[in-house]
């Protein structure tokens, strides 16, 4: 029991409209990536991990403790809402500095904090601009340097690049990055998969509100027998690359979708990749290329998301 | 030429939000990237006709922006945002843009059942919009940018608000349209990999001008080819058995990169096996879109400051 | 033999013209307009109701002892019907306020725009959606009484074809007038509450208040404010009446300067608007 956040049967329940449903999951050192279908229960959980909401059923902490009416857990976490209306005539050091007053920090820290905070996501130039004018790309980032303002152990981001230019996108990424390098822990949703597959193989997948997996990536993938490994190798003599490859027997089957090219399926991805440089060695056949394309968070979110 | 432009200048009070901008854009998958505020948006406005040049001229599909209703007749527009009539069911709604681009009722409607299912909306299409989801939502914009089966897409951020799901979906359909013969796609995106994927010449904007056009193969052409391997097991070791075989290999953090020479695919399995390590991935060096994007823009903005 | 798969399909139609274009806009506006119960409501009442009182109005008139000869100048009681002021208001908040405000509250004026239609097209068809419903208060009823009148011999057919030709032009001023406001005030915002408020603004809101001041400080002039008012002396001065207070060459100066500004200036907003955002 010693996941950054640990959830136990958490069910929520808007009416009759589902939130969480017997959501149950251990996760969440260094960064997470949370990904699932709109309407899964990401929004819940987020709000139940900042203390907005109270679980119908369930038990759930963060960094140990019980979120709900915990002004200090609140104060160790740092977190960033998915939508973007900002008080669009407060400037940038002006929006960052009210929200860590409110916080309680004294007027003088805070304009300090927000000046470094907003350095840190590169706002430093637009800081005293109104944010009404801001791009949504520096929306985004206004809104994390509020988050990491006040040196939170977490941060917990809803969607934090979308809108983003592809500047902002690799700059929040690597703030983000760089949080986690210095021993903080994130929790980011986003529908964009590879961009998480850049920054961590963590995930934790939901989908109705259940957790239907939680790990690592290539972890997770590995597990799913139904769709065996495909691997993609360039080769000039497909068929006969085959012939070799047949005598191993997670090796379920073979396709050649191009004169040069072959794709295998195989049940236990390890085994092959610990074979195949024998093989390609014994019998001298040329590999160009080679590439498991369904090895990634997108193969993985539609063979068990769909 | 899909696009024709000179001296396309537009200016909003201080702005030039397009500068003097010369541009030859040909027909095909085209990708329109650029920063907040490079233009792209104002640069789309103009070639719709929305808004009126301060200077310069331009030609989309060979018809001069000036004629607004000729112009528009053949392209299909798939806004960023929402635009969509609440009360209107989903059929509705497309099969009235299609009479208003000049579709007869009855082709109209004939047309907006077409393209619904072709988009992948089934019984909701008699629904009314207001109750749709998100993805629902964005197919219906896609199909009333269908309706009238325009030369011309124009698809701004196609992908937002779509789950994992739903963004494979609509890429899938704008793959689709982008293949189809004798039909043109201009896809302005931040996600660089979708355009990647789906765009062949690509058009780079910054502060209203172009920083880059071209195809995308030869943009994105290796300075050095080499190869890229993913090793699991001894990197190092790796590398270093490489080099003493004769060849240029350094370890990196996103894999072993090798300077390509005949015999190098063959060494490589032999090292692995030798080392009784995995090879995971053997492949191009391709520089992606995006680094390719920020080194422009970084370039642009050194000397500009 | 051969499938033909459900795949990107082509068009190869020339497309129609800007007229089909325009009627595509003004019949589904219409049909949508007028579904909601509130204004069908408002429109079937608001012809019956201002048809009925005034042929009721007309009725009385030959009943009072006005001496006045019988003729052309009876048409001004049932033309100065002040119901008619009530349910215009009315439709123009229902029906014509959302006209404009709805689709920039839904943005969906972008994709209006991005048709092969222009500026003007959108604002003339959407001028024709909810001028023929005001006609329905303004012009027919007067119509339709002229028609009665003469069946029932009251008045001649020359004078009753006279009188109905007097009520196209008037009720087609008003008309049009009220469809410019209404329009103009449902651009200007994307809730078309405060555009129907703005409506009953104008109606009541200068008709009363100048009413009462004119009176109060006995100068007629204030009365000009008034849109009612200057209908009233345009509608008493074509009817061959007197008594209205006000000059009808200002009045009818007024009335279609507005217009002309109203519609004027809608056009020119709608021409300046950033059509996309973001």
């Amino acid at each position: 029991m010693n996941g950054v956040v640990e959830a136990a049967g958490v069910s929520k329940w808007y009416g009759e409209v589902l939130g969480l449903n017997a959501f149950t999951a251990s996760f969440g050192q260094g960064i997470t990536g949370l990904v699932g279908p709109n309407g899964a229960g990401k929004s819940t959980l987020f709000k139940l991990l900042i203390g907005q909401l109270r679980s119908d059923q369930g038990n759930i902490t963060l960094l140990g403790e019980n979120p709900w009416n915990n002004v200090p857990l609140k104060r160790r976490l740092g977190y960033c809402p998915e939508q973007n209306q900002l008080y669009g005539w407060l400037t940038g050091q002006q929006f960052v500095e009210v929200l860590l007053r409110l916080d309680g920090m004294p007027a003088a820290k805070a304009r300090v904090e927000a000046t470094a905070a907003l350095k840190v996501v590169g706002l430093s130039n637009a800081a005293h601009r109104p944010t009404r004018g801001y791009s949504r790309g520096m929306r985004q980032r206004a809104k994390l340097a509020q988050a990491l303002a006040h040196h939170p152990e977490i941060l917990i981001l809803d969607e934090p690049l979308s809108g983003a230019d592809p500047a902002g996108r690799v700059h929040i990424l690597r703030t983000i990055s760089d949080f986690a390098r210095d021993g903080g822990h994130v929790l980011m949703s986003t529908h964009v998969l590879y961009e998480i597959e850049r920054i961590t193989n963590n995930i934790v997948l939901i989908h109705n509100g259940k957790a239907i997996a939680a790990g690592n990536i290539h972890a997770i993938r590995a597990l799913i027998d139904e769709h065996p490994h495909a691997v993609r190798i360039d080769t000039a003599k497909p068929r006969q690359l085959a012939q070799a490859l047949a005598r191993m027997d997670h090796v379920v089957s073979f396709e050649f979708p191009a004169s040069d090219t072959l794709v295998v399926r195989t049940r236990q991805p390890d085994a092959f990749y610990r074979e195949l440089p024998q093989i390609v060695s014994d019998t001298k056949l040329e590999v160009h290329g080679l590439e498991s394309p369904d090895d990634s968070l997108d193969a993985v979110f539609r063979y068990l998301v769909g | 030429m899909l696009v024709e432009t000179a001296g396309l200048t537009k200016v909003f009070g201080e702005v030039r939000a397009v500068d003097d901008l010369t541009v030859k854009i040909p027909d095909g998958a085209i990708g329109l990237v650029g920063p907040n505020g490079a233009g792209k948006t104002t640069f789309l406005r103009l070639l719709l006709s929305l808004v009126r040049p301060t200077a310069g001229t331009a030609k989309v599909l060979g018809r001069d922006i000036e004629d607004g209703v000729l112009v528009r007749e053949r392209i299909g527009y798939m806004p960023e945002h929402d635009c969509l009539i609440p009360d209107m069911t989903g059929v509705g709604l497309v099969s009235y843009m299609g009479r208003i681009s000049g579709l007869g009722r009855d082709t109209a409607m004939s047309r907006s059942h077409d393209v619904l299912q072709f988009v992948g909306v089934e019984e909701e299409r008699y629904r009314k919009v207001a109750e749709y989801s998100t993805g629902m939502k964005q197919k219906v914009k896609l199909a009333q940018a269908m309706v009238h089966d325009p030369e011309l897409y124009i698809f701004d951020e196609p992908t937002t608000g779509l789950d994992p799901r739903g963004r494979t979906e609509m890429l899938d359909l704008v793959r689709t349209i982008a293949k189809s013969p004798g039909r043109n796609v201009i896809l302005s995106s931040h996600l660089l990999p979708d355009v990647e994927t789906i765009c062949k010449y690509v058009v780079i904007l910054d502060g209203g001008h172009q920083i880059a056009a071209g195809e995308l193969s030869q943009l994105l052409a290796g300075a050095t080819d080499r190869l890229r391997i993913d090793v699991r097991g001894d990197r190092e070791g790796f590398a270093r058995m490489l080099n003493e075989g004769g060849f240029d290999a350094d370890a990196g953090p996103t894999g072993l990169h090798v300077a390509r020479k005949p015999g190098l695919e063959a060494a490589v399995f032999e090292t692995a096996k030798a080392l009784g390590a995995e090879v995971r991935y053997m492949g191009k060096e391709i520089r992606s879109l995006e680094e390719l994007f920020l080194e422009l823009v970084a370039r642009t903005e050194k000397r500009g400051a | 033999m051969s499938i033909t798969l459900p795949t990107y399909s082509r068009l190869e139609i020339p497309l129609l013209g800007r007229r089909e274009r325009l009627w595509a806009i003004i019949a589904t506006g219409l049909r949508q307009g007028v579904r909601r119960p509130a204004a069908i409501a408002i429109t079937v009442l608001g012809a019956a109701f201002t048809t009925i009182t005034s042929i009721i109005l007309l009725f009385l008139s030959f009943l009072l002892p006005a001496g006045q000869g019988t003729g052309l100048s009876f048409f001004a009681v049932p033309a100065s019907n002040p119901f008619v002021l009530f349910f215009v208001s009315a439709m123009a908040a229902v029906i014509g306020s959302g006209l404009i405000a709805d689709d920039i509250q839904s943005m969906a004026f972008t994709l209006y725009l991005s048709r092969p239609i222009t500026q003007l097209d959108y604002l003339l068809a959407k001028a024709a959606i909810l001028a023929p419903l005001v006609a329905l208060v303004t012009i027919l009823p007067l119509l339709l009484t002229a028609l009665v009148a003469a069946f029932l011999g009251l008045l001649s057919w020359t004078i009753a074809l006279e009188a109905m030709g007097i009520s196209l032009v008037i009720g087609g001023l008003l008309t049009l007038f009220y469809t410019a406001v209404t329009l103009f005030l449902s651009s200007l915002t994307r809730r078309k509450g405060i555009a129907a408020a703005g409506v009953f603004a104008v109606n009541f809101g200068l008709t009363i208040p100048a009413g009462i001041l004119a009176e109060s400080i006995q100068n007629p002039s204030i009365l000009y404010l008034s849109p009612w008012n200057d209908y009233l002396a345009i509608a008493n001065a074509a009817f061959g009446a007197s008594g209205a207070g006000i000059d009808w060459p200002v009045a009818l100066a007024i009335l279609l300067g507005v217009t002309v500004l109203a519609a004027l200036v809608t056009y020119v907003r709608m021409k300046a608007v950033e059509v996309i955002t973001g």
